[in-house]
């Protein structure tokens, strides 16, 4: 039996271990030898108790998934009560939870050597950042619509620590444009939500639904909706919301947009899909579908047409999350099991594709190279950086055997499926583009003569080792995707039985 | 043994670090490897010959492995006759590839990734024959971009990553809606099967049947270069160095057809046989075929660049392949047993047969280009004398391209027109068509003699032109042998090829 105790360890654990952070690495940074070591074991005892507690109840739901795929879990006893803060468990949750775990603690590894190289250092960074994988778990259990706003709201507006890390003007400038962005969007979301609860009386999810399946007459609620969906459009970056992430990513240190487009982002999709899918719009309640098409195309056009057209590389992978964002929504249109499974995977495909490459990137910035001009020839003076940036642009393209190749198909099946075949030419005729200026980045890289000839780079060793596992896990999954299908495949099956 | 099939992808896939770590001890070495690779793989394969041949096996060998059960698609290797000769002759020409490298990329830089990209690629090529898995197909077929896109780009001439950009974008633009069209036929039929497929696409509604249809050869005819989408082929093939060229026209727009001829026609295609709109279809693979025979004819025949001729000239024999194709359907409609076989055996022994002579062709070419440092025809002249072998094997591929008995095309093209002789019978749209590609035949031969006339008969123009290296000889010399064997005796792969039966 899964208790309050087992859904909350892995939040708790990041929470507590994030306060410890601040005093154990300060002493770790005033010893004189083994810092890397020590700071190192400290964090990977974070990870492996977080692991380990997200893998209990793993364990512990698939032991009794089969009586109850969908658990309700409170913390006083009675159930559906009005402000009792809920957690649910279903195998979304439980996925979700798995990634933003494993794919944190790579990106976090990354992090650690690359704040490490910059001049001043500051273990609130690590702090904040632990702080926001445990918000962001907690948003992927949360079972009622306030704690979902609260933990969500609180890991979007905690990143803007993670951006604002080097203050500079320009990411001073970012980061306030996030912060209004996110005051704009929570503002909505609960704007939306007050109606919601006074339409249903209650936040949490299924008694929403119920009542919302229930309900005569629709306006109040489709006026809900459009606060809630304009909301989370904001934060998800979806086009004609998306101004402030290519600035964001771009300024922010490349560990936090590496960490950004791993997990924010990808939490962001997933609150999508959990409150416009499961709860606020099932299609019997509001049609939507095709409002939703218009904008998935929207961003994959406009996403891959600005990235077209950036000459800064950094840019321009902020340019493809964007173009994610449109992929994925592909997927959330057509609420097929396949488009979920499609859905999911392209979470998990696309957040360590851009982190991937965003970690290459970092490596470059750091040495000086910002533009394509600068990537001229780099192929041959940072081979192994630039074979990660590589198979990383491959793998947005699409191109097997990486793990991108995978999930776009899945997309564009979905999205078949769904009788949106216009929408799946658009999503065809928009990765064309999206290989071209791949490509072209490929082609600076390795044909370009570089314009000084004579500078040896030596690439760090350490920052490497996190790149080379995104990178093993990007050819792994397109190879033999079924890992990560296996996980998925029971949120599919359980899509026809959500009350 | 039970997974040979499994063996000759692994095979490659695992000496991939070795053939790269000899390489960077020796590019000879790891030359020599990727051709013994290839020889392993061919023996593999060579396995399965009794059993194809074999009446009681259904003509089939299948083999298949636990994969992605969620997509409903498992790792199936499968061979028929057709697919088994495909990779055969893939496999041999990886094999002289390999061995003319060692002369022709001497002294290049970075051979250990040359010879590694080459393994890579081997994989890919190799694959998209062997299995019947949509995904894996795909798969495979992907798999071929990426290494034959860093080998032009790494080792091409003039701006060699223009062209390698170009072939990647326009073959790759033609994959995303093969995706497309695999996509729908998975969800019209739930299998990823190219055989449960087809048995299930029967009973989807026609006009998304339509769609896939036309989305999956459209994608196919980019890699086979079809004219209008053949703009990548002559900068590719012409920049690509030789090896990579030979491997290029034989093999991978060989794969294009292929695999409209598999997926195309054998998948999707009889869900729709019945209908105008299947005819309709069938008369457009004609027309662009004839369209391809002729625009590369014609300008094969005013080409001056030798290695942009021969690129040209496969654009031509696309174009009597795919026309090739056209009949084959053609004449599953007819439904006369003995129709279909001599138009399948036509066009599909035109597929090994083409692979054979180009890669022959291409590589004396680029042993020509190798030893002279020119590419110009108009500048050579006379070389008969002074490069001997060169000489006589490209000869036999030029005349064996023009269709000259006793060499390989001869055979296929034949096999082609007395099929197209027959269906004029049955729909009298092929007159035209067949009349041109006749003409186009004609005009095959010119270029084919002006190439020959241009660069070895005549006075000697270049004084220091020498007989090429022992290896570069060698693969010729096995070519040239191919060429000649399978032009007086195509039994063997006529006997693979008929084992297929369309009832």
């Amino acid at each position: 039996m899964i208790s309050i105790l087992d859904v909350s360890l892995p939040i708790i654990s990041f929470v507590l271990f994030s306060l410890l952070t601040i005093p154990v690495t300060k002493t770790i940074r005033k010893r004189k030898s083994k810092r890397t070591a020590l700071s190192f074991g400290w964090f990977s005892v974070i990870f492996i108790t977080a692991i380990a507690a997200v893998a209990n109840l793993a364990i512990k739901y698939y032991e009794q998934s089969s009586l109850q795929p969908f658990l309700n879990i409170t913390l006083t006893n009675e159930t559906h009560t009005m402000f009792s803060s809920a957690f649910l468990i279903d195998a979304i949750s439980i996925y979700m939870a798995v990634i933003f775990t494993m794919v944190g603690a790579v990106v976090f590894l990354y992090s650690i050597f690359y704040i490490d190289l910059s001049e001043k250092l500051s273990e609130r960074y690590y702090s904040v950042m632990l702080i926001i994988i445990g918000c962001i778990i907690g948003a992927a259990f949360s079972g009622d619509l306030l704690t979902l706003f609260i933990f969500w709201e609180a890991s979007a507006a905690g990143s803007s620590f993670l951006m604002l890390y080097q203050k500079t003007t320009k990411s001073l400038h970012a980061t306030l444009r996030y912060l209004v962005m996110i005051i704009i969007a929570s503002a909505f979301i609960v704007y939306g939500l007050s109606i919601v609860y006074g339409i249903t009386g209650t936040l949490n999810f299924w008694a929403v639904k119920q009542a919302l399946t229930a309900l005569q007459d629709k306006h109040l609620l489709v006026i809900a909706f459009i606060f809630i969906a304009t909301g989370y459009a904001i934060e998800a970056a979806i086009v004609p919301f998306h101004m402030w992430l290519p600035d964001a990513y771009t300024a922010a240190p490349a560990s936090s947009s590496a960490f950004l487009s791993a997990l924010i982002d990808q939490g962001s999709y997933y609150v999508l899909l959990r409150v416009l899918i499961y709860i606020l719009t099932p299609s019997t309640v509001l049609n939507w579908t095709v409002m939703l098409a218009v904008f998935s195309a929207l961003t994959m056009i406009v996403g891959n047409l600005f990235a077209f057209s950036q000459r800064n590389v950094k840019r321009l992978i902020a340019y493809v999350c964007i173009a994610d964002v449109g992929y994925n929504l592909v997927a959330i249109t057509s609420v097929t099991p396949l488009g979920i499974m499609g859905n999911l995977y392209f979470f998990l495909i696309g957040g360590t594709t851009t982190a991937l490459a965003f970690m290459a990137v970092g490596i470059l910035n750091r040495m000086g190279f910002e533009t394509l001009d600068d990537f001229s020839g780099i192929g041959r003076k940072a081979p192994f950086t630039s074979l990660a940036l590589l198979l990383s642009a491959f793998s947005f393209a699409g191109v097997p055997p990486l793990a991108g190749f995978i999930a776009k198909y899945l997309v564009f099946t979905a999205a078949i499926e769904a009788n949106l075949s216009w929408l799946a030419v658009i999503g065809v005729l928009t990765s064309i583009i999206q290989t071209a200026y791949l490509l072209r980045l490929i082609n600076y890289m390795y044909a370009k003569t570089p314009q000084e000839k004579e500078i040896s780079i030596k690439e760090p060793k350490k920052l490497l080792v996190p790149i080379f596992i995104l990178s093993g896990a990007i050819i792994i999954l397109g190879i033999y995707p079924t890992i990560i299908l296996n996980l998925i495949e029971p949120v599919t099956q359980q899509l026809p039985f959500i009350p | 043994m039970q997974n040979m099939l499994l063996l000759t992808l692994l095979l490659p896939t695992l000496t991939v670090p070795i053939v790269y770590l000899t390489g960077r001890k020796s590019s000879k070495a790891a030359a020599i490897l990727v051709a013994l690779i290839a020889i392993a793989d061919i023996a593999l394969l060579s396995i399965t010959v009794p059993i194809i041949l074999d009446p009681a096996t259904g003509h089939k060998y299948v083999e298949s492995y636990y994969w992605i059960p969620v997509l409903n698609s498992s790792f199936t290797l499968f061979v028929d006759g057709v697919s088994l000769s495909m990779a055969i002759i893939t496999l041999i020409l990886i094999l002289t590839v390999a061995l003319f490298s060692v002369n022709y990329m001497q002294g290049k830089k970075g051979l250990a990734e040359y010879y590694a990209l080459l393994t890579l690629l081997s994989i890919g090529l190799v694959g998209v024959f062997i299995t019947s898995n949509l995904m894996l197909f795909y798969f495979c077929w992907e798999l071929m971009l990426v290494p034959a896109y860093f080998i032009i780009g790494g080792w091409g001439y003039k701006e060699p990553y223009k062209a390698a950009f170009k072939f990647f974008i326009f073959t790759h633009a033609g994959a995303v809606f093969v995706l497309l069209g695999i996509g729908a036929i998975f969800m019209a039929t739930g299998s990823l099967d190219m055989f449960q497929a087809q048995t299930a696409l029967m009973a989807a509604q026609p006009d998304l049947v339509k769609w896939i249809l036309l989305s999956l050869t459209a994608g196919f005819a980019v890699k086979m270069a079809v004219v209008p989408v053949h703009m990548w082929l002559p900068d590719a093939h012409s920049e690509a160095p030789a090896p990579m060229s030979a491997l290029l026209s034989g093999v991978i727009i060989g794969a294009g057809a292929y695999a409209i001829f598999r997926v195309s026609l054998g998948t999707v295609f009889p869900a729709i046989m019945a209908t105008d709109f299947g005819v309709q279809f069938l008369h457009g693979l004609a027309v662009f075929g004839v369209m391809s025979a002729f625009f590369g004819s014609l300008i094969a025949l005013v080409e001056n660049d030798i290695k942009r001729l021969i690129a040209y000239s496969s654009i031509a024999h696309m174009g009597y392949v795919l026309f090739g194709l056209s009949l084959f359907g053609l004449s599953l409609l007819s439904g006369k047993p003995s129709l279909v076989q001599v138009v399948m055996a036509g066009t599909v022994l035109h597929l090994v047969n083409h692979a054979v002579s180009k890669g022959l062709f291409f590589l004396s070419a680029g042993a020509i280009m190798k030893q002279l440092e020119i590419r110009d025809i108009r500048e050579m002249g006379g070389l008969a004398g002074q490069m001997p072998i060169t000489a006589t094997s490209s000869t036999i591929a030029a005349l064996s391209i023009a269709g000259v008995p006793p060499f390989a095309c001869f055979i296929s093209e034949f096999l082609i027109f007395v099929g197209a002789f027959q269906v004029i019978g049955n729909d009298g749209f092929y007159l035209l068509p067949t009349a041109l590609m006749l003409i186009a035949t004609v005009l095959s031969l010119a270029y084919a003699l002006r190439y020959i006339s241009h660069v070895f008969l005549g006075p000697t123009k270049l004084k220091e032109a020498k007989e090429t290296p022992f290896f570069m000889r060698f693969a010729m010399l096995i070519l040239a042998v191919f060429v000649i064997i399978l032009g007086i005796w195509p039994t063997f792969f006529l006997n693979l090829i008929n084992t297929l039966s369309f009832v």
